[in-house]
């Protein structure tokens, strides 16, 4: 299996780590990766999408056009852009195609045919590689840690676009996490956003975080996890930083480790944690600690 | 901010709010259905869709151009899978913050001369990958012939082309 990964800014400019245990996983799982020669931002939502809408199709059109002369679909981690390159898609084959490229694609020589698609890791790894393979490749397990799952927004609406998961039960996260050994309960605000993708934190960090409060607490609460298992490079930063500040601002006073599903896949495949599980505000390392303890 | 009935109103607005992609915005009925679980709903002034729409409607231009609460948006598109009209809420919050930046340019996300100037919202060439083990970066930042392909891509748009000093393109 050959695929595009697309990086996007945010998963190569911060957290390399977590693109270091997509690819090393991915590899484990014999899918072979694709750099995107000259791929760009996806482009996020609040950049041309909120400017000028023809601009953000042309820029979502000129990543496809690089994937589709690689000869490949592409995956992608972050939420944000596989939404909006679900979005981007979605417009430009119901409409704009021949537009955006005439208007600018073939300014530069480039076009786009409509062939190219996107997959959010998640739904490439549960429909394509399958839970199957996912077991074999493991040495080590997550027998006895608990973990609840961060479905991103992105990832499951609008469901009419861009849904593989069913968007008022995802099941896709929660059963790749139980692949690994883990067990994952369910919990009251389970499907609540982590208020941290968009402007929200930006124009009122306080109001963000009183809203992933909400569902810390609740998790904490309700079935106190060992961790969180996230596929989405904001809902990662975000649960993973603001949990750090809210516990210096007093707001909590619990911790509780945050994981890209990679990592955690990485990890329990024996691939080293400093590689791939390197960088995080709230310690990860006594999870780690008791994967490694689990040889299979 | 109280929607003032005295106000002028401009019968243009709507219409400038439909071209940029807000015509949804004629099948809203006002249910609140979008503000119902949305995540902005636990601050001091949260985000309406419904709001948005209620004076973009009454062509409360002055009252629209003032309100920075589309920007505030996680843009999770609860209000979008949940809309019993299906008006794409989210789609509407989009098309107010284009109109915004139409009607008054500082509203233009500064972000996008970092989007012309290296092809991404940030550096995405991280030194840490040398230790990490990973390929070099082969997007648009580490090619300076796609990069410039890139650029001449985004000088055709409308928002670079009407704004070309704030991107330091100089005017031919």
């Amino acid at each position: 299996m050959k695929v595009g990964l697309f990086l996007g800014c945010n998963m190569p400019a911060l957290r390399p780590d977590t693109e270091k245990a997509i690819r090393i996983s991915l590899s484990s799982l014999g899918v072979e990766v694709v750099d995107l020669e000259g791929a760009a931002c996806c482009p996020a939502y609040g950049t041309f999408w909120s400017a000028d809408e023809e601009a953000a199709l042309a820029v979502s059109a000129w990543n496809y056009s690089i994937a589709e002369k690689a000869g490949v679909d592409m995956i992608v981690q972050c939420g944000s852009c596989y939404s909006t390159l679900k979005v981007g898609r979605y417009k430009l084959v119901n409409g704009k195609l021949q537009e955006i490229n005439e208007k600018f694609l073939s300014k530069v020589g480039m076009k786009y045919e409509g062939k190219s698609d996107t997959k959010h890791i998640t739904d490439f790894m549960y429909n394509d590689i399958g839970i199957d393979k996912i077991r074999e490749s493991l040495k080590y397990s997550m027998e006895g840690l608990k973990a609840v799952v961060q479905v991103p927004c992105h990832t499951i609406r609008p469901s009419n676009i861009l849904g593989f998961d069913d968007p008022e039960n995802p099941v896709v996260l929660k059963n790749l996490t139980r692949a690994l050994g883990a067990e994952v309960p369910t919990f009251t605000r389970d499907k609540q956003c982590c208020g941290g993708a968009g402007g929200y934190a930006r124009s009122n960090r306080k109001a963000a975080m009183e809203f992933l409060k909400l569902k810390l607490d609740s998790m904490k609460e309700e079935v106190d996890p060992d961790c969180i298992v996230v596929s989405c490079i904001t809902c990662l930063m975000w649960m993973d930083e603001a949990q750090d500040e809210m516990r210096k601002l007093g707001m909590i006073d619990y911790s509780i480790p945050v994981f890209d599903y990679n990592q955690l896949l990485a990890i329990c495949q024996g691939h080293d944690p400093k590689k791939v599980a390197r960088i995080a505000a709230t310690p990860r390392d006594e999870v780690i600690q008791r994967i490694l303890e689990n040889k299979i | 901010m109280p929607v003032r009935l005295s106000e002028e109103r401009d019968p243009e607005l709507i219409k400038q709010i439909v071209e940029v992609g807000g015509e949804d915005l004629l099948k809203c009925y006002q249910c609140g259905t979008c503000i119902a679980d949305c995540p902005t709903g636990i601050a001091d002034e949260p985000l309406s869709v419904k709001r948005l729409i209620h004076i973009a409607k009454l062509g409360l231009s002055e009252v629209l151009i003032e309100d920075e609460s589309p920007w505030m948006c996680v843009t999770c598109t609860g209000c979008e899978e949940r809309c019993p009209r299906d008006a794409r809420p989210f789609e509407i919050v989009l098309a107010i913050r284009r109109w915004q930046c139409m009607e008054d340019e500082t509203y233009i996300p500064q972000v996008l001369t970092e989007l012309y100037e290296r092809g991404h919202t940030q550096n995405v060439i991280n030194p840490m990958r040398e230790e990490l083990e990973l390929p070099e970066i082969r997007s648009v930042a580490a090619n300076e012939e796609m990069l410039e392909k890139f650029r001449k891509l985004l000088r055709e748009t409308r928002v670079v082309r009407e704004h070309a000093y704030m991107f330091g393109i100089q005017e031919e």
